[in-house]
């Protein structure tokens, strides 16, 4: 997979939590652009041990001369979110992926709902300026948990106005989501980021009220959960590892030199998926990508996120 | 015809069945026999929710199938005697509309895409309406040569409109046209005309 190798020029604490780095090109050349809700993946070395996480890009589309990304220290955080807190500082040098994008605008819309839950708002920076350039018409409902929280909250206020509506839970402030999506009008996107649980409640207050499964728009990235060790057997390559607890399936493949494929590595675009040949346990799905269908039928698995609780497990790679 | 032959731009259509999550629903049916798929669709139940129907009068009068199902609907019934003031009718009311309304369609499939198109100006996309296809196979045909779309093709040959060449009615469809590809026939052996059969009736 070819990387983009870029410096970090700038590294702003914006909220107690979250810290922004603006990366440019190595090179010094332009960055390849972007449309707004793209994400990249940034590989950093922690402790020896290549952890590779995907970031949505927060600049403006037409910005060719520097990325921006948003990282929220995580409490249970594995060592990536930690690491960019800690050991990323103006003038380190990261090699990312390309922009890929798992949660695009839909153009034929007539009007846009974009739901954010604390840094779920990250991906909606970037839409907004898409949003902003086509003079569309959208709302942003923008959630976090106090003040402090809020991350961009000026910036936002500064260009969007009268589309921002905020939503402070220690200051009673609550979105009603049925209330929201019930007076919108014919033609209209919902878009949502955030906690699994505001994600899960927006999906299932749209489908309630009949809206369409294409129009309603999601992303999470899920942070692969630690486990218990398992074997691997990778029946093409023809090598048996053991993924430990604390390490991904698609981690451990890669470690053991296998080029696994993977585009978002937070089991939302299903570019990883992998056969499953044998399985002497139970399969963990942890993704959003595959059908509840698929996952009980135990054929596929999304090596990114998910794992298994088993003996040996064996894929088709 | 090829065993087998398909092409993924043609439309398919199937029954119509009420969509259990809707806060309201708009049925719009074309003559008799929409009306038919429309009561077949109240012989499921009748929805909790808001139910509106359009109808447009039938080509050959026969509007029993008609005033029963405005019988049977349970709240508002309009009736249009021409497709254009159907068309007007549903501008409007797709204006005030809310998500959550689901849109059926019953008819030919002018009708339907004429009623797609009005949607579309309202951010509804083609998956988004419930579609049967009823009455006519007849087929709008989009002449590739002079940009003309020829109606009621019931043929495999259909002569255009507008430039008056014999056009091949392919199974490639524009969604953005509501029709099907249409290509002279004789462009290699001019007047060579193979059979003209009615496939559409």
């Amino acid at each position: 997979m070819s990387l983009l190798r870029v410096r970090v020029a700038d590294v702003q604490q914006i909220t107690p939590l979250i810290k922004q780095f603006t990366l440019v090109a190595a090179d010094g050349t332009e960055l390849p652009s972007f449309s707004g809700g793209s994400h990249i993946v940034v590989a950093m070395n922690v402790e020896g041990r290549i952890h590779r996480n995907p970031y949505s890009l927060m600049s403006a589309p037409e910005d060719r001369h520097a990325y921006k990304i948003a990282v929220r220290l995580q409490e249970k955080s594995r060592g990536g979110s930690v690491h960019m807190h800690t050991a990323v500082n103006v003038g380190a040098v990261l090699d990312i992926t390309y922009p890929v994008n798992l949660f695009a605008l839909d153009r034929r819309a007539r009007k846009h709902i974009l739901i954010a839950g604390g840094v779920g708002i990250t991906p909606f920076m970037s839409q907004i300026a898409d949003l902003q350039r086509m003079a569309a018409n959208y709302e942003l409902h923008y959630a976090y948990r106090a003040h402090k929280h809020g991350a961009f909250t000026e910036f936002i206020k500064s260009t969007s106005a009268d589309q921002a509506h905020f939503y402070v839970e220690n200051e009673g402030g609550v979105l009603d989501i049925r209330a929201l999506l019930a007076k919108q009008p014919l033609g209209t996107h919902v878009y949502v980021c955030g906690p699994n649980s505001m994600v899960v409640s927006v999906l299932a207050t749209a489908r309630d009220l009949g809206w369409p499964d294409r129009h309603i728009h999601s992303e999470q990235f899920a942070a692969p959960p630690a486990g218990e060790p398992f074997r691997l057997k990778l029946a093409k390559s023809n090598i048996e590892l053991v993924v430990p607890a604390e390490l991904s399936m698609l981690e451990a493949i890669e470690a053991a030199g296998v080029d696994a494929p993977y585009l978002c590595r937070g089991g939302a675009c299903g570019r990883c998926e992998l056969d499953v040949i044998s399985n002497d346990g139970v399969i963990m799905h942890h993704d959003h990508y595959l059908s509840d269908a698929e996952k009980a039928a135990g054929k596929k698995i999304m090596p990114c996120v998910s794992r298994a609780r088993c003996d040996l497990l064996e894929l088709n790679i | 015809m090829e065993r087998g032959y398909w092409i993924r731009s043609k439309p398919v259509y199937s029954t119509l069945i009420w969509q259990a999550y809707a806060t309201a629903h708009l049925i719009l049916v074309e003559g008799a026999a929409g009306a038919m798929a429309a009561l077949k669709l109240f012989q499921q139940m009748q929805p909790e929710q808001q139910v509106s129907v359009f109808y447009l009068k039938d080509t050959n009068a026969d509007n029993r199938l008609g005033e029963t199902l405005n019988k049977v609907a349970p709240d508002d019934f309009f009736v249009h005697d021409s497709s254009e003031t159907l068309l007007i009718g549903l501008d409007h009311y797709l204006s005030k509309a809310k998500m959550g309304l689901h849109i059926y369609v019953a008819g030919a499939e002018k009708f339907m895409w004429s009623i797609a198109d009005v949607a579309s100006r309202y951010g509804v996309v083609d998956g988004d309406i419930h579609k049967e296809l009823t009455g006519t196979l007849a087929r709008s045909v989009y002449c590739v040569h002079c940009k003309t779309i020829t109606h009621e093709a019931h043929t495999n040959i259909k002569q255009c409109d507008g430039c008056g060449r014999m056009l091949f009615v392919r199974d490639h469809f524009s969604r953005r046209f509501g029709a099907y590809m249409g290509l002279m026939v004789d462009a290699e052996a001019p007047g060579e005309i193979p059979d003209i059969e009615e496939i559409y009736p």
